[in-house]
This record gives structure tokens, sequence and C-alpha cells, in this order.
């Protein structure tokens, strides 16, 4: 008798065991944990905007850079509804340097030159991004930017930079982004300027609503 | 007689559900986040090395969403309520370490990246919520899935 009782209790316990998994992996896959904020320096536009897009990015993807500009656009043109918040995410497999500029790029944010860093290696991506040997570019670009270059490089190397970007990467893992650019607009999934442009087609109604 | 034994009914019940709910929360926001935020945390503690931390952060968030559901569906009461008090025992033992190491722990990890507070203020939540484990490991079979099992 109780060998059934305990069956039984065996059994409710799997079934509750398999409900409360299947939930919490659909609710991890379809973006619905809490949204992780970047550094002030990664984030424009207004954090009380109608239009929240996070973005998940590679300095050397060609795609990424065609995006950025676009983005810019974007901020200018829907000034104060929209805010951009830049997430790190280096595809290292095949851009060797990626991770490396999202670390510079986030130690020339804390001296307040996160934007002009950004430009700055969009527009060369050719230039560093095949080379051989670590390039000397990171360190020009923060010398043509004025920045304190021994903070620069204290900063590169400090463990907290790093885990920063390491963060974002298993972040971006984890949503099941697996090319760059990805956007969440208000939590939803864009992959690639041209799905960007979709959805930006939505946003007069959108500022409209709110 | 009649009404200490409905208090003790309505404290185990309510005991099951505050232990319960809060693992389940706790395990929920740490399950949808990347581990290795988790892992980060864990690390901050300086007890466990860097590939034991990741792989601590991997299964703690699931076992704290099952022994919470359990305790909140009553199901293994006992059991659970035990399971759940040694795992506040092990997170005292980890904060109480902290504590007198003086670590610079930012985050507790307790609930994700978001939402941690001091060390003293984990350790105290944690010592309530012992004594909520303990209440519930005593009276909570009440309104359980153990006692619908078990028949009348």
């Amino acid at each position: 008798m109780w060998r059934t009782k305990i069956a039984r209790k065996i059994v409710i316990a799997a079934f509750l065991i398999l409900a409360a998994t299947l939930i919490t992996l659909l609710a991890r896959r379809m973006n619905l944990g809490p949204v992780r904020a970047v550094p002030a320096f990664r984030a424009s536009g207004p954090k009380t905007a109608e239009i929240q897009i996070y973005e998940y990015t590679d300095f050397a993807c060609p795609a990424c850079r065609a995006a950025y500009l676009q983005l810019e656009d974007m901020l200018k043109l829907y000034n104060g509804h929209i805010a951009v918040n830049f997430k790190h995410y280096p595809l290292v497999s095949i851009h060797k340097w990626s991770f490396h500029a999202a670390v510079y790029a986030d130690c020339a944010g804390e001296q307040g030159k996160f934007g002009e860093y950004a430009a700055l290696l969009f527009e060369n991506q050719a230039a560093w991004g095949q080379a051989e040997k670590k390039p000397e570019d990171f360190l020009d670009y923060a010398g043509k930017l004025k920045l304190d270059l021994a903070a620069f490089e204290t900063c590169s190397n400090k463990d907290e930079t790093i885990k920063r970007v390491q963060l974002e990467m298993a972040e971006g893992e984890m949503k099941g982004v697996d090319a760059t650019p990805t956007f969440f607009i208000n939590g939803k999934r864009a992959v690639g300027t041209g799905q960007l442009l979709d959805a930006a087609k939505h946003f007069d109604n959108l500022i409209k609503k709110s | 007689m009649e009404n200490e034994n409905r208090a003790k009914i309505i404290a185990g019940v309510v005991s099951r559900l505050v232990v319960g709910g809060i693992f389940i929360y706790a395990g929920y926001l740490k399950a949808v986040s990347p581990a290795e935020e988790f892992a980060y945390a864990i690390e901050g503690y300086k007890i466990v090395p860097a590939w034991l931390a990741l792989w601590t952060a991997l299964v703690l968030p699931w076992l704290e969403i099952y022994l919470g559901l359990m305790l909140t569906a009553g199901l293994f009461t006992r059991f659970c309520a035990a399971g759940a008090g040694l795992l506040l025992l092990g997170f005292e033992a980890l904060l109480a370490q902290a504590w007198l190491r003086h670590l610079p722990v930012l985050s507790c990890g307790c609930f994700g990246a978001n939402g941690s507070t001091s060390l003293g203020v984990e350790f105290a939540r944690n010592i309530a919520l012992l004594i909520f484990a303990v209440l519930a490991f005593r009276f909570g079979t009440g309104f359980s899935l153990d006692s619908a099992v078990k028949g009348p």
C-alpha cells in the first residue's frame, strides 16, 4: 500500500519537475528574464523612451557597421522616443580581435569616449579586423581621442572589464543570438539591418500608442 | 487544543508557501540568466575554483526551483523542507565566511544580478527563511499533496 502511495508521489513529482523545466526553458528562450542594463556610456537616448533597442554587436562585422549607421540616423529621427543599448557580442570564432575591440571600447567608454571609439572601430574594421598580430590600431585610436593611455591599458587588463564582455556574450548565447547584429526591440527579436528597418516601420505607431 | 492544532497547520502551510515561493523566485531569476553571471557571484566568495563555481551555477537554480515547487505543492514535504533548510545553512556559512574574511562581495548572487542587498541583510533574511523551513518541516503537511495522496 505505502509503495503505491510513494509511486504516486514520485509520478506527480516527475510531472511537476518536467512542467517547471519546460516553462523555465521557454521563458529563457522567449527572453522573459530580467533585462540587464548596459553601462551608462553604452546607452543612448532616454531610459523611459517608448522604443527600447538592445543591440548585440561585433565591431569586426560589416553588417554591424551598417546597422550602427542606421541606428545613428534613427536616434536623430526619433529623438527622445528611442533608446539604443549597445551589447557586445564578439564572434570570436571568426573575428580574432573582436573581443579585444569590445574591451578597449568599454575602456574608452570609462573615459567618456565610447561613441567616438566605436565609430573609429567600425570605420576601420577592415584594417584591424584582418590583422595577424594584435593590432596597434586599438592604442592609436585611443591616442587620437586623447585618452589617458595608461588608464586605458590598465582598464583593458582588468578582470571586471573582461568579465563584463564575457557575460554579455553568455547572455547573448542564452538568448539564442547566433548572428550579428541582433536587436531586441521592445523585447522582440530582429536580426540584421533588413529586419531592423522592417521593425522601424512600426515605430510611429508604437510612439503614438504610448 | 483544536485551536492550537489549527494554528500549527496554518503556520506550517504559510511557512511552506513562503520558503517554496522564495526558492522558486530565486531559482527562476538565476535560471533565466546566464549561468556565468551567478558563477561570478559564487567566485566572489573565494571558496571554490572557477570551474566548480560554473557547475554550481548551472545546477543550483534548478535545485531551488524544484525544491520550491515541491514545498509549495506539499510533496515529500518533510524531505524538501529539510533540503531547503540545509541549503539555507550552506548559504549562511558562505555569507558568514565572506563577512569574516572581509571579502569584497558586491552581489550575493541570491536573486541573480539584480536586487542584491548587503551581506548582513541577506544573512538576516536567510535566518528568517530557516525558521520558516523548520516550521514547514514540523507542521507543513496540512493542505498538501502528501496528505491528498495519503487519503483521509
